[in-house]
């Protein structure tokens, strides 16, 4: 009877264990279980991260916007351009400058570097990685030093497969008022339209709010200083700016509105590294005019140029 | 900007950021530079959205006052220049960095006096 007692309570321990292991944190809102990440557990590899979010699938039938995603830089969103990996250089200019220097921080070097120490970055650059272990943040920065330092390809060619890819617009992160409209769920693409989805793993669509407002690239693109954080950074300003500009200006145009449909780039959505978007963006205006000014008795021979400048973009252009 | 004579010399040149200037750890007067580090804005030059931006220059021709049969004269010493105006996107802030700078908008054109 002991025995079988002992065995009870010990098998009972391991349940609870294992519970605890696997259940994710959920918040208080309903529905939240029902998400990818809730219903995966976080991810304990950089591997798991890139197979809970994958959206490989989503070619075999929206060929053409895959490829046209794939062009853009959401496709290697902590990578960045593909001549230069200039956003991951960031990263490690972010541990090296940041993260190792500040005193309070607890980052000696990659191995110390959690979760809530690469948010500064990923925040925006890979929000999935919230859905992961704080090994998988030191694997990424590992992979990012390694690549940086040694030239390490495989590294490279793992960097970039962690991205902000069909998923995260279309599930992780297509509803912002989570009770208001309920948590994004497992199986579900959320896009312009209800009904069913041909698709054994997202058999479902349905229609996000936000799909068609700005408020949904404003989650990234930035409203000046992330003071949620423990160490603010700021990256990017636009949402600020169109906000508290271009809307206060008059402007009522939504981000997708110019970035994906009037510059007919779809889903490789650009900025100034495209011809379309440079074009759209401002109104360039020159004019010289030579002539001599009469000072007293003597002629000042003289060229007057005016540049005028109009900014026809949703938010200053720079941002930052 | 550069205006530039005939004969090739460059008789003015001048340039100006249009950028917003993030401050430092959000304190003080210095600009961040890392996203890590920026905070704030502690200036704002950048283009504002629906407004138009306006820069004026006079460039004056080269010229020389010489004296002519007892008078003081004003010599014109050029007619023409050629105004050079260009407008670039520098993502990374370096003049250096021709893979990512990026010409926005270029005019040429040039001026004649009588």
């Amino acid at each position: 009877m002991r025995g079988f007692t002992t065995m009870f309570f010990s098998l009972l321990l391991v349940g609870i264990l294992t519970l605890a292991f696997f259940t994710p944190v959920l918040n208080a809102g309903i529905g939240e279980s029902g998400t990818i990440a809730a219903d995966a557990g976080k991810a304990k590899t950089v591997k798991e991260l890139i197979e809970m979010y994958d959206s490989d699938s989503c070619a075999e039938c929206h060929k053409e916007i895959y490829d046209q995603w794939k062009k853009s830089l959401h496709a290697r969103s902590i990578f960045g351009p593909e001549e230069s990996g200039r956003t991951a250089a960031t990263f490690r200019t972010t541990l090296l400058n940041g993260l190792k220097k500040w005193k309070f921080s607890g980052v000696a070097g990659p191995e110390d570097v959690k979760v809530e120490h690469l948010r500064i970055c990923t925040k925006c650059h890979l929000p999935q990685l919230e859905d992961a272990t704080d090994e998988v943040a030191s694997e990424i920065m590992n992979m990012i030093v390694n690549w940086a330092e040694e030239g390490d390809e495989k590294a490279e060619e793992t960097i970039q497969a962690l991205n902000i890819n069909c998923l995260i617009c279309h599930n992780r992160n297509a509803i912002t008022h989570k009770w208001t409209d309920g948590y994004p769920q497992k199986g579900v693409v959320y896009g312009t339209k209800d009904g069913d989805h041909f698709s054994e793993s997202m058999p479902e669509m349905r229609r996000s709010p936000i799909m068609q407002e700005s408020i949904l690239c404003g989650q990234c693109h930035g409203l000046g200083p992330n003071l949620e954080l423990d160490n603010p950074t700021q990256c990017a300003t636009l949402y600020g700016y169109y906000l508290w500009s271009y809307q206060a200006e008059g402007g009522r145009e939504t981000c997708q509105e110019c970035h994906m449909k009037k510059s007919k780039l779809g889903h490789n959505i650009q900025s100034y590294r495209s011809s379309a978007m440079r074009e759209a963006a401002l109104d360039f205006k020159v004019e010289v005019t030579g002539f001599q000014w009469r000072d007293g008795s003597k002629m000042v021979p003289l060229t007057e140029v005016v540049v005028e400048m109009t900014n026809k973009a949703g938010h200053a252009i720079p941002d930052g | 900007m550069t205006a530039t004579l005939d004969n090739g010399k460059k008789i003015f040149k001048d340039s100006k950021v249009f950028m917003p200037v993030p401050g430092r750890m959000g304190r003080g007067d210095k600009m961040g530079r890392g996203p890590y580090e920026k905070s704030g804005i502690i200036r704002d030059s950048a283009l504002p959205p629906m407004r138009t931006i306006t820069e004026k220059y006079d460039i004056p021709f080269p010229f020389e006052d010489v004296k002519e049969r007892g008078k003081r004269v004003r010599k014109i010493l050029a007619r023409e220049m050629t105004i050079n105006v260009e407008l670039w996107y520098m993502p990374y802030g370096s003049r250096n960095d021709d893979d990512n700078n990026t010409l926005f908008r270029k005019f040429t054109k040039k001026v004649t006096i009588e």
